[in-house]
């Protein structure tokens, strides 16, 4: 009789029992701080009303459709250009991050424990902060956005790509080394095409957010759907809201779906 | 463009040729080739657009770096009269309340979002709809599709988004904020997790089935032992992206550490920007610490 009882403990480690406790008591705690605060906002039910009638006839006039591709291809153009700075940091970051190319172990461990520290701080500040700091040194400027969303991401693809070129099988870079290939030989033709095959599907995966990124950049000031997101909102034209929302979603799905392409053709 | 993304899902066979023909490692060549043509006339052409923007400057490498260390002294508050806020024991105590605020709202964003994705993934996910283990025949597309396009339609839309469109229906405050994480990670999650259910390993299932299990039999012992562990860890990480912008959506639903950066910021008190980034940045490596810890208990 005791034996099941034995191995269904086994399967199961306490560690996760306490773990659900843990979680259920966080959200419970966090309910409750909220749990006194009204809840309906100012404009009340009529605005609640508003907004979904606008749902069912969206402003679909030529001209403002116009706007709504200008401001498509912009934000567009902010993810690609920031996904370009982010691959510029992002890739010499994680030579660095995971110090394949150092052969001495002090230089590495020096080396990788400041850079890592560095990232670290820069991944932990948000890309719209980043753009608001970065709008006090640059200005209103679009290339603000560009590095302000670049930047933090780069950090990001840094850490990932890090650990993928330090978590590669160990027998094929052995056999390489063993056969004389240097550190920039191993990385070539041992880490990046072990590494590579799914690391093209997270690139693609940071694209999408880039673009959702970049949809927000009007917190600076610039443009794109966000921007005229904003300015549809100010004016109470909620029936111009839905056709920007379908836009961005377009450009989300055109991303999500261009990456399954490239991760099933394993090319990159 | 399609033509050419039809070449490039197709590497012909012979493409990969043995790595000491010409010295380059295959994999650079082939339809590759194309894609890398393709990705560089898209980025070319995206930096034309951001370039040709009217407001766009060249930023000179002298100013830009005047500027840089101009506001590196003003956030440390070097020319400043007074205390700068980040020594100031007052300032402190004002900050602190706000982070616990934004920890809150990052919990109940995170909560709402796994209870939103819970209560979807079962209809969402090809297996326990439309695949093998799809028990109404009738209404399983139906349901399937729906839930499919809600996570679409959450996840597409950014947080920020969420909050510009909930503050006009719930008072902007915690609540609000914490609903608009929770919206957008509710698509998140829910394509996450429905992933993770079409991935289950079939053998428990089918064991169940031929025992005469019903549907919620098979969802209790069959699909949440297999899940739940995953679906927990990917919540964790989550909890991380969402700690980093609760900052953010609280510019806009007026909550938190973000509302005190947005004053500070809009009334030029540089010293007290410092102090709410150092307290952001802080809170944001504890969360990453904590979560790494309780993600080793899932396992």
């Amino acid at each position: 009789m005791s034996t099941p009882s034995l191995v269904w403990v086994r399967a199961r480690p306490a560690g996760r029992s306490l773990l659900s406790l843990l979680l259920v008591v966080a959200f419970a705690l966090s309910v409750l701080a909220v749990a006194g605060e009204p809840v309906a906002g100012s404009g009340g039910a009529k605005a609640a009303r508003e907004v979904l009638a606008s749902l069912l006839r969206p402003d679909l006039s030529l001209p403002f459709l116009r706007t709504v591709a200008e401001a498509t291809l912009l934000t567009a153009a902010y993810a690609v250009a920031a996904m370009t700075v982010a691959l510029a940091v992002g890739i010499p970051g994680a030579l660095a991050v995971s110090g394949v190319l150092v052969r001495r172990r002090s230089a590495r461990l020096a080396s990788v424990s400041v850079v890592r520290g560095l990232f670290a701080t820069v991944r932990a500040i948000h890309e719209l902060v980043w753009a608001l700091l970065l709008l006090i040194i640059l200005g209103p400027n679009p290339i603000a956005g560009v590095i302000a969303i670049g930047l933090p991401y780069g950090a990001t693809v840094a850490r990932v790509l890090g650990e993928r070129l330090t978590d590669v099988p160990a027998a094929p870079l052995a056999a390489l080394t063993s056969a004389g290939s240097s550190p920039w030989q191993t990385l070539f033709y041992g880490r990046l095409p072990l590494a590579g095959a799914d690391l093209a599907g997270y690139l693609f995966y940071r694209f999408e957010c880039a673009v959702r990124a970049a949809a927000v950049l009007s917190f600076i000031g610039l443009g794109g759907i966000g921007f005229q997101i904003q300015i549809a909102l100010a004016d109470l034209r909620f029936e111009r809201v839905w056709p920007l929302l379908a836009a961005l979603l377009v450009l989300v799905v055109a991303v999500d779906r261009l990456s399954r392409y490239v991760r099933e053709a394993g090319t990159v | 463009m399609s033509a050419d993304v039809q070449l490039a899902r197709r590497p012909t066979p012979d493409t990969p040729s043995p790595p000491d023909g010409d010295g380059r490692a295959p994999w650079l060549l082939g339809p590759a080739l194309i894609v890398v043509a393709l990705a560089v006339l898209v980025v070319v052409g995206a930096w034309v657009v951001i370039l040709t923007q009217p407001t766009t400057t060249l930023p000179g490498l002298g100013v830009t770096w005047q500027r840089s260390v101009d506001f590196g002294r003003d956030l440390l508050g070097v020319d400043s009269v007074g205390t700068p806020a980040y020594a100031d024991r007052a300032a402190w105590g004002e900050v602190l309340p706000l982070a616990v605020d934004t920890v809150v709202m990052s919990v109940l964003a995170v909560g709402l979002a796994a209870v939103g994705a819970l209560a979807t993934i079962g209809y969402s996910s090809r297996l326990l709809t439309v695949g093998e283990f799809g028990t109404h025949p009738r209404l399983a597309w139906p349901l399937y599709l729906l839930t499919r396009s809600m996570h679409i339609v959450a996840r597409s839309v950014p947080d920020v988004v969420w909050a510009l469109l909930i503050v006009f229906l719930v008072r902007p405050g915690i609540l609000a904020g914490a609903l608009a994480l929770a919206l957008h990670d509710s698509g998140v999650l829910g394509r996450l997790g429905s992933d993770v259910v079409d991935n289950l390993d079939r053998g428990p299932l089918r064991n169940l089935r031929a025992a005469g299990a019903g549907r919620v039999a098979m969802v209790a012992y069959g699909v949440l032992p297999q899940a739940l562990p995953r679906l927990v860890t990917f919540l964790l990480y989550r909890w991380e992206v969402i700690v980093r912008a609760t900052v953010v959506v609280g510019f806009i639903t007026t909550a938190g550490l973000g509302y005190q950066l947005r004053l500070d910021l809009a009334f030029r008190r540089w010293t007290d920007v410092a102090l709410v980034l150092l307290v952001y940045v802080v809170l944001v490596w504890g969360v990453d610490a904590l979560s790494s810890a309780l993600r080793r208990l899932a396992r």
